[in-house]
């Protein structure tokens, strides 16, 4: 298989398969691959790129498994740099938000043995009673999983359970590598890839949507990375729930992998392009800037990307792993970043749905305090 | 119905606004530049003596000035020499009228003491460069010969003829040397013989837009008015009145114009000039080639106009000017092989009296914060870099009033005594002009001491747009473009080489870049003496004043592309991954570049303003291998190291 090949197939609209991942994730072509990932890009979604005013909370980085990647996560509370949140200290933060716009709220945690399902019942409700129309995206599929074993409940009660307490979106990480050798390794206390997709599955069937992700750059074949998005594109054919895939990058500080040469910014721009070409039936690729850096992140809007993360506003989990970039973004220099990149800004809410397209004037409801005034708007349902 | 009437209103508004503007273009004074020559004077004599009223202002100056102040938008018009019309790609030209000839001119003449055949070294004045380029095409189609070329100072030429070595002398100059030396070569004389054409040197020409029909018609008629007074503008000398009567001719009709083609076409097939289509004022407009049929140009190495530059910078993907980027760079270095070298950049004071806008690092004299270094530090950092195989150092620093010339010969002097295997590659073009000025001697003179010290070559820092337009902005206190372009030309021609690099993003347009990299170009043509270019974008953050205009990784891979296309005579492209983090400093390696730089102990300047990406060797090499290239160390001049 050549990229001659994979060039071919692409413009007949015939699908790739892990053969031709393959050859995506080990060219040095840099140029072809680029073109062609920009090319559907473009079909996709023009000159758009997309972004949201976000912000993480990570309630708790207490987390009974050891997987070797991982800076953020503390196996018990009182080590060293171990916390939990309260209920009202994980509320305060949304609070100390008062008068900002955000249209999200991400929630990822590590997976505590001791705290009860009503935390988190409560977490989200608590967050809705201070904000209901904010959406809440919260809990990998391996947190689910986590809770269902837990707590003896299937993993339709638990997200039943949850959407009822206020839970509006799955994120896509906890994914790592589907291949079962790798997960062995790496992160074998984690739900396999079997129960991640389940989680995904049943999640959609309840008319939910979600993300997906891959971590790349540790000990991974090219093979396991073409089929990993291989297993994604099929639960995508079978649901139609996975909005955007969010490829991340392996950082190797302050985890037992630091002498693991990190990928570097071509790896990247790579792994990008061969994600928009592979996955032909998910919508958006995303660059999250935390990982690659705001350099990166723009480049990567010529190379399959067509969504820039958010404003984030108080990243932890990749700034333990080294991290060098801010910790979140005003709304005006995340638009700045994707002009620059000659594309056109749009704020999206969690499910897409436009908020603010460049060039578009702003009802005053969402502008608040330290927006950048003047400069939003109403979601549009789609 | 209806759609009739919308048609019509719409037809109705939109020639009202060109009515508007046709009306504001008219009413405007319109600015021109005319070569100062006695030659060209008959072309200005009827605006000099005011026709129009009021409509036109006149400066009079070096060709090359007037080619430039055109180009950079100082002036509607220029009366210019005509390689500008081809290096621009910009300009209409206004018909009927131009300085020209139809056999030996008297104005454009190599002196020598030989016969042309036998000369070895042309000395030129590079203020001439239509001139230039009909001799390099003279003697490299006409008679096969390719002599070294230096360029000076046009009043000092005179003085250099002796054995082989002859010099181009143009305009009055030449007039004044007329019988000094056995053999005088005319390059109208010659053009004559070869084609069987007129020659023409210089012409009206204007951007479509900035003459009406009415200057057009103007500018005719001053000359007609010339032609008539031909013996007021000699002033009574009966040579000068032979001269502009019986050599020079005025007219710019079809056999002139068959001539002016005939130059752009042997020219662009000699890879002296782009490609040229002369087009003339009152003629319909020339279709343009297609963009594919420009980036296969590009690709194929051909050289570029501002024109098809500014088109390239401004329709093509980023994709399309990285492929095109990277097959010259592949046709240049080949696929394999990216270099890099050991140095340590060494800032030796960061006291500065220059207060850019756009700088972090600088401390006013006098501020508590403000240092030198000493040489014990000195020493110190020289030895951690000879220690991890270093073979530089790049040594920049403020302008700091208190360090005269003797400070930088004793430290050069016990540098190369301590250290004698690491190359100094030391103090950018403002700095010199500053010891220069400081220790009241000249630039000549500065640059022979410090090389004499041991100065190996020198960084083409502080070079940001050489626009001056943009400089004044952002630099006001910085020397002058033609001021940094002087003292890499008298740095070559001592045999230093030097690098070229541009800061954009600080509110230049794409035609500013443009002039930058045609202006490197320009010199190099006449030097050789640049090694590598080497741009990024304006790093804007803390303690930095001045607004960014088009900045980031995007505009900057487009923009190293465009170099590498643009700058045709340049060997090496240098990425910037020290701006650009280690990522997009790998993709550049695709979008043009060979170079990465070097390993990077500090960096002082850029990490002022925030920006701060450090990698040691073995990351560079990794860096390197991870795109698919094969790392290799080299030295100052590009030269591999085993």
């Amino acid at each position: 298989m050549t990229l001659d090949r994979i060039a071919e197939k692409v413009r007949a609209g015939e699908r790739l398969d892990i053969e031709d991942g393959v050859v995506l994730f080990t060219t040095k072509d840099l140029l072809r691959v680029g073109v062609l990932a920009n090319e559907v890009r473009e079909r996709m979604h023009g000159d758009r790129t997309y972004f949201n005013r976000n912000m993480h909370i990570n309630t708790t980085n207490v987390c009974y498994a050891s997987c070797m990647f991982c800076s953020f996560a503390r196996l018990e509370e009182g080590k060293p740099g171990a916390y939990t949140m309260s209920l009202d200290e994980a509320w305060g933060r949304l609070r100390a938000q008062d008068g900002n716009f955000l249209s999200e709220i991400h929630i990822v945690n590590g997976l505590h043995t001791g705290l009860p399902f009503d935390y988190y019942e409560e977490l989200l409700r608590g967050l809705k009673r201070i904000r209901p129309e904010i959406h809440l995206k919260c809990f990998t599929a391996v947190e689910i999983h986590f809770f269902a074993e837990k707590f003896g409940m299937s993993y339709r009660q638990v997200l039943e359970r949850l959407r009822a307490a206020g839970l509006d979106s799955l994120p896509g990480g906890g994914a790592e590598i589907f291949a079962a050798r790798y997960r062995k390794k790496v992160c074998a206390d984690k739900v396999d890839a079997e129960g991640w997709l389940q989680v995904h599955r049943e999640w959609h069937r309840m008319g939910g949507k979600s993300n997906a992700t891959m971590l790349y750059g540790m000990i991974e074949t090219p093979e396991e990375r073409a089929d990993h998005l291989l297993r994604l594109r099929a639960l995508q054919d079978e649901t139609g729930g996975l909005q955007t895939f969010i490829p991340l990058a392996f950082h190797n500080e302050g985890n037992p992998l630091r002498k693991l040469p990190e990928p570097t910014g071509f790896d990247n721009l790579r792994v990008y392009a061969a994600s928009r070409l592979l996955l032909d039936n998910v919508p958006h690729i995303k660059a999250y800037w935390i990982m690659v850096g705001e350099k990166i992140a723009q480049v990567a809007q010529s190379f399959g990307v067509d969504d820039v993360d958010g404003t984030v506003l108080e990243e932890r989990i990749y700034h333990m792993a080294g991290a060098e970039t801010p910790q979140g973004l005003t709304r005006k220099e995340l638009v700045r970043l994707i002009k620059d990149a000659g594309r056109v800004p749009v704020e999206r809410d969690t499910l897409y749905n436009v908020i603010w397209e460049e060039g578009q004037s702003v009802p005053e409801r969402y502008s608040g305090v330290g927006a950048n005034a003047g400069a939003i708007h109403l979601p549009v349902a789609s | 119905m209806t759609d009739k009437r919308l048609y019509s209103e719409r037809t109705k508004r939109t020639r009202t606004a060109d009515d508007d503007r046709a009306a504001r273009q008219d009413a405007r004074v319109k600015r021109l530049s005319a070569v100062m020559y006695l030659n060209a004077r008959p072309l200005y004599h009827g605006i000099s003596q005011g026709i129009g009223g009021g409509r036109f202002s006149l400066v009079t100056a070096p060709p090359a000035e007037c080619a430039r102040m055109l180009v950079e938008g100082e002036v509607d018009a220029g009366l210019v020499p005509v390689a500008a019309l081809a290096r621009d790609g910009l300009y209409r030209v206004v018909p009927g009228v131009a300085v020209g000839c139809r056999g030996p001119v008297g104005s454009v003449v190599v002196h020598s003491e030989r016969p042309i055949e036998e000369l070895t070294d042309v000395v030129l004045d590079s203020s001439s460069r239509t001139s230039v380029v009909l001799l390099r095409l003279l003697l490299r189609r006409r008679l096969g010969r390719e002599p070294r070329y230096v360029s000076m100072a046009p009043e000092r030429l005179g003085e250099q003829v002796a054995g082989t070595t002859g010099a181009l002398v143009i305009g009055d100059e030449s007039m004044r040397l007329r019988g000094r030396f056995p053999f005088e070569w005319d390059l109208g004389g010659a053009w004559f013989e070869w084609t069987g054409l007129p020659f023409v040197f210089a012409v009206w020409a204007a951007r479509a837009a900035d003459l009406t029909e009415t200057d057009v018609a103007l500018l005719a008629e001053s000359a007609r008015r010339g032609e008539a007074a031909l013996a007021e503008i000699a002033g009574g000398d009966p040579d000068k009145l032979r001269y502009l009567r019986e050599q020079v001719r005025y007219a710019l009709g079809a056999e002139e114009a068959a001539g002016l083609q005939r130059f752009f076409d042997l020219a662009s097939d000699a890879g002296l000039l782009p490609e040229h289509r002369v087009s003339f004022f009152g003629e319909r407009p020339r279709r343009r080639s297609s963009l594919d049929g420009l980036l296969g140009k590009a690709a194929a190495g051909e050289r570029l106009s501002a024109d098809d530059a500014v088109r390239l910078g401004e329709e093509a993907s980023l994709f399309d000017l990285g492929a095109a980027a990277d097959a010259v760079r592949c046709r240049k270095h080949g696929d394999a092989v990216v270099t890099y070298i050991i140095d340590r950049n060494i800032n030796y004071t960061n006291v500065c009296v220059t207060a850019c806008r756009f700088c972090a690092f600088f401390r006013p004299v006098g501020h508590a914060e403000g240092y030198t270094l000493s040489r014990e530090t000195l020493a110190e950092k020289t030895r951690t870099l000879v220690e991890a195989g270093g073979i530089q150092i790049l040594l920049q620093g403020g302008l700091n009033p208190d360090l005269p010339i003797e400070w930088y010969e004793d430290l050069f002097h016990w540098f190369k005594t301590e250290f004698p295997t690491v190359a100094m590659h030391a103090l950018s073009p403002e700095e010199i002009l500053y010891i220069a000025r400081i220790t009241g001697i000249t630039l000549e003179r500065t640059l022979e001491r410090l090389h004499a010290a041991g100065l190996d070559s020198v960084p083409g820092g502080g070079a940001e747009v050489l626009v001056d337009r943009i400089r004044r902005q952002i630099a006001p206190l910085k020397c002058t473009s033609d001021e940094w372009l002087e003292v890499m030309r008298v740095a070559h021609r001592m045999g230093l080489r030097s690098s070229a690099t541009m800061m954009f993003g600080s509110g230049e347009t794409l035609l500013d870049r443009v002039q930058h990299f045609l202006k490197v170009r320009d010199l190099q043509d006449e030097t050789g003496g640049f090694t590598a270019f080497i741009s990024w974008d304006y790093q804007h953050d803390k303690g930095t004043r001045v607004v960014p205009g088009e900045t980031g990784s995007h505009v900057y891979l487009r923009t190293q592309a465009l170099s590498r296309l643009v700058l045709d005579n340049v060997p090496s492209i240098q990425s910037s991954w020290v701006t650009q983090g280690p990522g997009v400093g790998q993709a550049a390696l695709r979008f043009g570049a060979n170079d990465f730089g070097s390993v990077m102990f500090e960096e002082n300047v850029v990490s002022a303003a925030g920006t701060t990406f450090c990698m040691d060797e073995a990351m560079i090499r990794r860096h390197i291998e991870a795109s698919g290239f094969r790392p290799v160390r080299r030295n100052m001049r590009y030269e591999l190291l085993a």
